[in-house]
């Protein structure tokens, strides 16, 4: 049973690690249309078109927004993501 | 399978097979991992703004991938326009309002939607557009980015009816 303390330990950094605070945000941009950056929320992040419209509005009206929080490397899935649909988005870690 | 269907006229069609083809030339003339085409940097953009060495590392992964597809999906907009029979060698002035049909699977739309949006980036950077007001209604290259965007939103429209 020496060992199930240091497991536990180990355990609970291990779950601090996967949830370690990154994010994806997307910054506005002049160019990309307000309708394909809804779709692009709708499609890949699977929002209502309510939630994708009012993530899209603070894309534009605030100028950026964090569309996920979680592990770095989920952050870098998300960002290539967007890359690949055009809108201009970067990782990093949450304030 | 979920298809859609559009209408083009035969000019619409012509002009956008010229566009998708310098498309792919800006692409081929990119040099992997060291592009230095602001048009093509902006496909591919900063991950790590602030941080030059995560952001060399993020896009030596993601880089020539990314532009790979996006090849894809140009060349899925050339072969759609080329099924639909609109050749624009044989564009003549009394059938280049003629409207040409064209059917798209839902995978093929989503390649359509990507390369249009790409192609208004790229013609955005060439333009020097740095905000929404930027336009000069004189600069008939403009009026090609404004109707791209009318297609690209159109495009949305059906595709969002469709997956409704």
């Amino acid at each position: 049973m020496a060992g199930t303390a240091p497991d536990t330990t180990e355990r609970a950094d291990l779950a601090d690690l996967a949830s370690a605070p990154w994010q994806t945000v997307v910054w506005n941009d002049p160019v990309n249309l307000m309708s394909y950056v809804v779709h692009v929320f709708r499609t890949y992040f699977g929002y209502s078109t309510a939630e994708a419209t009012k993530l899209m509005l603070a894309v534009h009206n605030d100028g950026h927004a964090v569309v996920a929080e979680g592990a770095r490397e989920q952050m870098e899935l998300h960002t290539q993501a967007m890359h690949d649909y055009g809108l201009w988005a970067t990782v990093r870690r949450a304030e | 399978m979920t298809q859609l269907t559009m209408g083009m006229s035969r000019i619409e069609a012509a002009h956008l097979m010229g566009l998708v083809g310098q498309f792919l030339d800006v692409l081929d003339a990119s040099a992997p991992g060291d592009s230095v085409d602001p048009a093509v940097q902006r496909l591919t953009p900063d991950a790590y703004p602030g941080d030059d060495d995560a952001s060399a590392d993020f896009r030596a992964m993601t880089q020539s991938d990314l532009l790979e597809r996006r090849r894809g999906d140009a060349r899925t907009v050339l072969s759609g326009l080329a099924l639909s029979g609109a050749d624009p060698d044989a564009l003549t002035e009394e059938n280049a309002l003629d409207v040409v049909s064209l059917t798209l699977s839902m995978d093929d739309a989503g390649s359509w939607l990507r390369a249009l949006a790409a192609i208004r980036l790229v013609l955005a950077e060439r333009l020097g557009i740095v905000t929404e007001d930027d336009h000069d209604d004189d600069d008939p290259r403009f009026a090609i980015y404004d109707w791209l965007g009318f297609r690209l939103d159109s495009l949305i429209q059906e595709v969002d009816a469709l997956s409704d």
